[in-house]
């Protein structure tokens, strides 16, 4: 797959650890684009996907919300899988993968509009509703010997992922992995969300004053990651790499954010000691950036803890493309190594007043970064935070 | 394992093992027989586990219940139950079905009235690894914490994935293990996985006081041995683990 994300003329080979974990190709499908560079300009002409709904009935009387970014012409496939319609919109685009290499998978909740179908007593099936279901579908579609794992850990669940891979990279367990993650908007996650009025009525505001919740959304993504050596002697694209990770719990709640972010600061602080990088080389941010009141702001903390007073670039795409859950960490690592490939970070889309602390790293513009790794997090349910440190 | 490169073992010891089956509850220092058998999950008390106050307990699902007792009982095993300050511990389990239970419960609250009735409390319990949330609130466990699913339930598969963490340091201790609360009936699928959630307690060698069981070791991704012989499953572990008590 050649996009523009593989012109990186500011690789540098030789600071390479052979073994250190590059990802050599990756694709994405969400509902503001169907691939990468569609995705990233509408991203930078603040673009969003986020509108009414009409999957599934949504009642303004029962729900505290009526949007999510959908992909409109996503249709189940003939076994009535939704998710895996949305698979084969992103494998079409991944280019070959090593026949050894290693399948990692991620998702929150798989087929979950059949795990709804059941419960209504419709015609459906159960083949898409275990999480092992992604790589069941996957797995023989490239030819990988073996169906790998599946991670699940709420919205840090393709994070988790993308790091367990680079660790068997590393390691030397493995010679290359594929990572893919999906996950598609239902009744069953928005009426949850809802419950938990946790659902913005408009698009959802990220690091602004006045931002009211998170707005769902649905997408895809698949990284190929493998040793810098390898990728070096195979002649492949290289467009960035996995320098470093850190997992957390926060030990405070369940569903909401630890207040003061210190479970998230100590991802982070986990994240720059496994790449032995010093905050000052972090020059950019992705947060994971929800809309919530308390992720928002926690994040805010934990970020200005670790990495100090030093205002720098900080950006989120869920008031573009939603909260896509499970997926929202592999998405969102693919957008990061974009934005170190073009030294620019695309606007928070709903941002207009700035939370406390957001004023000057937060924008409604595209902003400029300098040379050096970029960071991503995503915290979800369980109290689970995830880092990652991604360099040119 | 990958040509050109020397991948060195990894290997941590067990120091405490804690269990719930449909054959009873107990950890690996004071019960010497164990059983995981493919039957109907009867009532426990996670109470007599617990004994300070955890209100939390009544409004789990069973999944999650079954993971934090296990997890509780693996701590205590390990002598790891009680704490002042958090530590980086981390959990990592393994299951085929999940939450299955607690997203079925749940969606019954959605379907009627078109939403309006929805359970916040129950949708609590809808991600696979919020159990791991309620064991690191109540332990005070700030390390590594996801789920792993497997298609097949051997069940290694954390134990694996918790191997990797010892290696790298990114966890001080860290718990592998597995909860199965079974597939709902309402799916018409086969009993084919044995409920219960078994947890053990890994560290690196020697840094528990406490005389450990084994040393667990992590060939490849696909190959563990315990005191140098091959485990083919989480049950044969357990058993290994007990008979080396019983000597």
């Amino acid at each position: 797959m050649v996009h523009t994300l593989l012109q990186m003329d500011t690789f540098h080979s030789e600071n390479q650890q052979p073994r250190q974990a590059v990802v050599t190709d990756a694709v994405l499908v969400t509902a503001l684009g169907g691939d990468i560079d569609t995705l990233w300009r509408r991203l930078m002409q603040k673009g969003t996907a986020i509108g009414p709904i009409s999957r599934f009935p949504v009642d303004q009387e029962h729900y505290t919300a009526g949007i999510a970014a959908i992909i409109d012409d996503l249709k189940p496939s003939r076994d009535h899988s939704l998710i895996k319609s949305l698979l084969d919109r992103l494998m079409v685009q991944m280019g070959p993968v090593p026949s050894d290499a290693t399948l990692i998978t991620a998702t929150l909740k798989a087929g979950i509009d059949n795990l709804e179908a059941v419960c209504r007593g419709n015609p459906s099936g159960f083949q898409d509703i275990p999480l092992s279901s992604l790589a069941e579908h996957i797995s023989p579609q490239i030819g990988l010997k073996s169906n790998g794992l599946c991670i699940s850990a709420s919205c840090a669940s393709s994070t988790i992922a993308v790091a367990q891979g680079a660790a068997l990279i590393e390691s030397g367990q493995a010679e290359a992995v594929l990572v893919c993650c999906a996950e598609i908007v239902s009744e069953y996650a928005f009426a949850g969300f809802s419950s938990l009025k946790a659902l913005a009525p408009a698009p959802c505001q990220p690091f602004d004053r006045g931002r009211r919740g998170l707005s769902l959304g649905e997408g895809a993504a698949a990284l190929l990651l493998m040793p810098a050596a390898r990728a070096g002697r195979e002649g492949r694209d290289r467009l960035g790499t996995i320098c470093g990770w850190g997992i957390t719990n926060d030990a405070a709640h369940i569903t909401a954010p630890a207040k003061g972010g210190h479970g998230l600061a100590q991802a982070i602080d986990k994240a720059l000691k496994s790449a032995e990088k010093k905050p000052e080389e972090i020059t950019a941010i992705c947060a994971h950036g929800t809309g919530t009141i308390y992720n928002d702001r926690m994040e805010l903390d934990a970020f200005k803890h670790i990495l100090g007073p030093r205002k720098r670039p900080i950006f989120s795409v869920k008031g573009a493309i939603g909260h896509t859950l499970g997926a929202a960490g592999g998405i969102e690592i693919i957008l990061g190594l974009k934005a170190l490939a073009t030294l620019t970070i695309p606007p928070t889309i709903g941002f207009t007043h700035p939370e406390k602390g957001a004023e000057g790293q937060v924008s409604a513009e595209t902003q400029a970064i300098a040379n050096g790794c970029l960071l991503t997090t995503n915290s979800g349910f369980g109290g689970v935070n995830a880092a990652i440190i991604l360099g040119p | 394992m990958c040509e050109g490169i020397v991948v060195e073992s990894i290997k941590t010891e067990i120091t405490g093992i804690g269990w719930v089956t449909a054959a009873g509850m107990g950890r690996a220092r004071t019960h010497r027989d164990f059983a995981m058998p493919l039957e109907r999950m009867p009532e426990f008390r996670p109470e007599d586990v617990f004994k300070e106050p955890f209100p939390n307990l009544r409004r789990m699902d069973d999944y999650s219940r079954l993971g934090v007792t296990a997890t509780a009982l693996a701590l205590a095993d390990a002598g790891l139950d009680t704490w002042t300050c958090k530590r980086n511990i981390g959990i990592v389990g393994t299951t085929v079905y999940g939450c299955l239970g607690a997203d079925v419960d749940y969606y019954n609250t959605v379907i009627p009235n078109r939403g309006a009735q929805a359970s916040p409390a129950l949708f609590s319990y809808t991600s696979a690894n919020s159990y791991l949330g309620e064991a690191a609130i109540r332990f005070g466990l700030t390390g590594t914490n996801y789920m792993v699913f497997e298609q097949h339930p051997t069940g290694l598969a954390g134990l694996h994935a918790a191997l990797g963490h010892i290696a790298r340091q990114d966890d001080d201790k860290i718990l592998g293990g597995v909860c199965e609360a079974g597939c709902p009936r309402i799916f018409g699928q086969p009993d084919n996985v044995p409920p219960g959630a078994v947890f053990f307690m890994l560290e690196p060698v020697g840094s528990n006081p406490l005389p450990g069981f084994g040393i667990l070791e992590s060939l490849s991704m696909n190959k563990l041995l315990f005191n140098g012989s091959p485990v083919d499953n989480l049950v044969m572990l357990v058993e290994q683990c007990l008979s080396v008590m019983r000597r």
